[in-house]
């Protein structure tokens, strides 16, 4: 069997991020990812990347910013930890070859971003992600790191002394199942837009990572806390970055008028995204939407810096909504967009479960709290890439291989198997897919009441039992996506459960949380952090909670969010 | 927005074990807006009609460069290409790419194309031509080459890879471009020597097919071609790609016109003519021969005055790149 010191699941930002620090400890490090490096969503992320690299600007401000955008949930030692390192880590990007976006002097550019007082996101026109991704990926190849692509991991293995041991993999390129053995896993899976069925993220973003944890008793942190972005398209939910409005692009109603001042006098359509988000919904709701859309008005800016600034942008409109952005508004509307729960893990990225790591949107370290602000999440993969990367590395270096339980391997063949030669039972995966992801559409969004989540939550029971019953038109092994999309399946049906079960217990209404039955924040019986966990005895998600890791600074005292 | 029923006609590509394939073509009708995506018929079809269709996609967004496959006789990305503006009497071919070995139905190994990058050393080198300061206009160049989201669409549809595997083809060449225009890479005349070797930079014929496909406007042959410049620029000149550059250069500007009898005896020398014997008797018998003697074009003064003004606005390869022109 094959077997490394520290096994990386995912090559997205984080993943890459990580596994550079291992090759800087001289472990030996490997990546499994089941999709190509540089097909991983980090690629999409247009807008940029938060750092406080300008003199004018400092890592205190940025930390504050963080912890009021969190809406007073987010750990503030992790907070300090990413706005402290967030101008290293994006010199080392740049020195490594990121080409970013340039002022004059020769200095990186950076443009307004909502929630933050500072303009401080760093940019590279609108394709940031992209050129962050493909240069980790160019370090990857130079150190010779061995990846194992288009191989997904199916299982985190646990030995009887209760420590991670390895992962069992399905390669899918040829169906083969296989283990690696390991003295620590870290997950870099990145985030689950798929359980809703409009979102911003791509069809593989299914949070495998986060649910594999789970079913091995690792316990997920604050998954009600779901971001919706003020503007995804409205027909295929693909996003317009937060950089538009950055930019100076507008939101108007059917009527052609800016609303924004009536919710955020000051921050407009800067305002953080939970607040925008509502917004929009409010003005649709009250009936001054198009079609279920308000629009994105760039007119103003002109055809030179629309070209120049965000082309991407122009394309996508064009080629996905038929408008150009240059001579019309671009409907858009609140879309799902990011995770702020995730593994729960420390400030380094160690989680409860020994041998276990987590990074980036698949962790909850927590440094998003209720609401993750613009820009804060490509930080959040290279800074806590790099972070928990060199954690684990160092983890590693003093343990012994754990003995890779017998059997492990065989358990995920015999559930693929199972799942190839069933019987034709009409019950199809995507089905099952859209009936859930639509349930958590409708029933989990941008306003929730006990009594709407409720349908939700009768769903799931439902979609659990139709997913027992489900068969595959494919049954080949090579290359059998219908497999891999079935599998997924399981994991979103998990992760729904502990969203909507966290949902509908926190009583309050708190960032990305809001609640018209409890429109208050509550933070003498609140503030504190949802713990999923899988309970295998009664096959279902339970909660628990603990306390934000504060640091008693006077500024970090939660007041009310006004923007 | 208007409906259509189109018809898919979709090559399927069963694996049958040795690398072989059982292939056929088999139609779906799926009933679309005009300008819905091919990718979404796609997954239309796998969803309700044949759950066994197989392709590679993810992000839906022309950004990870998963989904590039051969629509309507081009290698283009699914998620770019509305079914209406391919559609030909609504019918949509649709294919695996080409060049490279095909996995199953339209998804390819997409190993071989990768190894192609790996062999540009597709990472920035420090060395003695690093830039200590960068400007605001020092990546106007990579800019335009940064944005290649490696799909591999140039590579599909690159009509020299057709007919010789061995070429690195236009994504790694752009690539490799990348790291020469940029001003704090360390290693250019290094890369430009790696690439002056043959089945690299020279062996481009200049179709232009990598411009017209690329989905992300990277423009891989003007990449190339300002390799070239810069490999000559560097002396790089003792290459078959560069003599035979250099030679038609010279009879273009000479004579307006090429002598093709000695052309041949300039690119490749004397052995490599001589190796070559068997195909000029053969050429000869056909009258295909060209006269050794040297023709000289009408009004020369007027080719002149072309290299003049091209020498004073030279070809700008290390920083400014082609402004991006609204359309
Ligand atoms: C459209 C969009 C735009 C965004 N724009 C911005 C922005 O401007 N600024 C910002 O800060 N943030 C932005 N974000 C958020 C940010 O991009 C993401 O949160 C971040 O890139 C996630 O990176 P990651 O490394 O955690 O995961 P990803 O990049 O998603 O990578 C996940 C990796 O895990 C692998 N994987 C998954 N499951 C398995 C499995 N079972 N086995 C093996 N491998 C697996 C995948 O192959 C992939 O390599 C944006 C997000 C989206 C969706
Ligand atoms: S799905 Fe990502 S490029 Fe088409």
């Amino acid at each position: 069997m094959k077997s490394h010191d520290l096994i990386i699941v995912g090559a997205g930002l984080s993943g890459m991020r990580a596994a550079l620090e291992g090759v800087r400890a001289n472990i030996d490090v490997a990546i499994v990812t089941k999709i190509h490096p540089l097909r991983s969503h980090s690629c999409a992320a247009q807008g940029g990347i938060n750092a406080a690299v300008d003199p004018r600007d400092s890592w205190e401000s940025h930390a504050f910013d963080t912890v009021k955008g969190s809406d007073y949930i987010g750990d503030e030692d992790a907070i300090q930890i990413m706005a402290r390192e967030a101008p290293i880590v994006v010199l080392e990007m740049d020195r490594m070859g990121t080409p970013f976006s340039r002022v004059e002097d020769g200095g990186i550019a950076q443009r307004a971003f909502g929630g933050a007082n500072f303009d401080r996101t760093c940019y590279s026109a609108d394709r940031t992600g992209q050129v962050l991704l493909h240069t980790l990926w160019e370090q990857l190849v130079k150190s010779k790191v061995p990846v194992y692509e288009e191989c997904s991991v199916q299982k985190l293995v646990v030995d009887g002394a209760g420590h991670v041991a390895g992962v069992v993999a399905l390669d899918i390129k040829s169906g083969e199942v296989f283990g690696i053995r390991g003295k620590g896993v870290l997950i870099a899976t990145g985030g689950y837009g798929r359980v809703y069925a409009s979102t911003t993220n791509a069809t593989t973003n299914t949070g495998d990572g986060m649910a594999i944890a789970l079913r091995a008793g690792a316990p997920l942190g604050d998954m009600e806390f779901v971001q919706f972005h003020p503007t995804g398209l409205r027909t295929s939910g693909i996003l317009v970055t937060e950089g538009a409005r950055g930019e100076g692009g507008y939101l108007i109603n059917k009527d052609g008028k800016r609303f924004m001042d009536k919710y955020a006098p000051t921050k407009k359509e800067l305002a953080s995204r939970d607040v925008v988000s509502r917004a929009e919904q409010t003005e649709i709701l009250e009936g001054r939407g198009v079609n279920g859309a308000i629009f994105l008005d760039l007119r103003h800016l002109g055809r030179q810096k629309i070209i120049e600034r965000l082309p991407q942008i122009r394309e996508l409109a064009i080629d996905l909504e038929g408008v150009d952005p240059i001579d019309n508004p671009i409907p858009v509307r609140p879309t799902n967009h990011y995770s702020m729960g995730g593994i729960r893990t420390d400030k380094l990225g160690f989680s409860p479960l020994k041998g276990l790591f987590a990074a980036g949107e698949a962790a909850c370290v927590s440094v998003h709290g209720a609401n993750r602000l613009g820009g804060n999440s490509l930080l959040d993969t290279i800074v806590f890439g790099k972070v928990t990367g060199a954690a684990a590395s160092k983890y590693v270096q003093d343990q012994k291989l754990p003995e890779f339980p017998q059997g492990a391997v065989k358990e995920v063949e015999d559930m693929i198997g199972e799942l190839l030669r069933r019987p034709d039972t009409g019950v199809k995966p995507a089905a099952v897919q859209e009936e859930l992801s639509n349930a958590l559409n409708s029933y989990v969004s941008v306003f929730r009441t006990a009594e709407i989540m409720q349908k939700a939550a009768e769903v799931i029971p439902v979609v659990r039992a139709k997913f027992k019953k489900i068969s595959l038109q494919d049954t080949s092994r090579q290359f059998n996506i219908e497999l891999v999309r079935a599998i997924e399946l399981g994991h979103l049906i998990d992760l729904a459960e502990s969203i909507v079960k966290g949902a509908l217990a926190r009583t309050e209404s708190r960032g990305a949380h809001f609640r018209n039955d409890f429109p208050k924040r509550d933070d003498a019986n609140w503030r504190k952090h949802t713990l999923a966990h899988w309970d295998p005895k009664k096959e279902e998600v339970v909660l628990s909670y603990e306390p934000v890791r504060t640091l008693g600074i006077p500024e970090y005292e939660p007041k009310e969010r006004v923007y | 927005m208007s409906e259509e029923t189109y018809t898919f006609r979709i090559q399927r590509n069963t694996p049958t074990g040795n690398g072989r394939f059982d292939t056929r073509w088999q139609e779906f009708k799926v009933t679309l807006p005009t300008t819905s995506t091919v990718l979404s018929a796609l997954e239309e079809i796998k969803a309700r009609q044949d759950g066994t269709l197989t392709f590679r996609q993810s992000c839906r967004s022309a950004i990870c460069g998963s989904c590039a496959m051969r629509i309507s006789g081009r290698t283009r990305l699914a998620c770019k290409t509305q079914v209406g503006s391919v559609a030909r009497d609504k019918v949509i071919e649709v294919g695996p790419q080409t060049n490279q070995p095909v996995l199953k139905d339209l998804a390819i190994d997409i190993r071989p194309f990768f190894e192609r990058v790996r062999r540009v050393d597709p990472f920035l080198k420090d060395g003695p031509e690093s830039a200590k300061k960068v400007t605001k206009t020092a990546y106007d160049q990579v800019n335009q080459v940064t944005q290649c989201i490696m799909c591999g669409c140039c590579y599909s549809d690159c009509t020299m890879a057709e007919v010789s595997p061995a070429f690195l083809g236009p994504a790694a060449l752009a690539k490799s471009f990348r790291f020469v225009s940029d001003p704090r890479e360390g290693m250019k005349t290094e890369r430009l020597e790696f690439l002056s070797q043959p089945d690299n930079m020279w062996s481009c014929s200049r179709c232009t097919m990598c411009v017209e496909v690329c989905p992300k406007d990277v423009k891989p042959m003007e990449a190339i071609v300002k390799l070239r410049t810069r490999g000559l620029e560097k002396g790089l000149r003792s290459g078959v790609g560069a003599r035979h550059a250099l030679a038609f250069h010279e009879d273009i500007q000479q004579n307006g016109d090429l002598n093709e009898f000695t052309l041949m005896m300039r690119s490749v020398g004397l052995g490599g003519t001589l190796a070559e014997l068997g195909s000029a008797l053969h050429l000869m018998k056909k009258g295909k021969i060209p006269s050794p003697f040297p023709h000289k074009a009408e009004k020369l003064g007027e080719l002149r005055k072309i290299y003049d003004i091209l020498e004073k606005n030279p070809l700008d390869v290390e920083t400014k790149a082609a402004e991006i022109v609204p359309e």
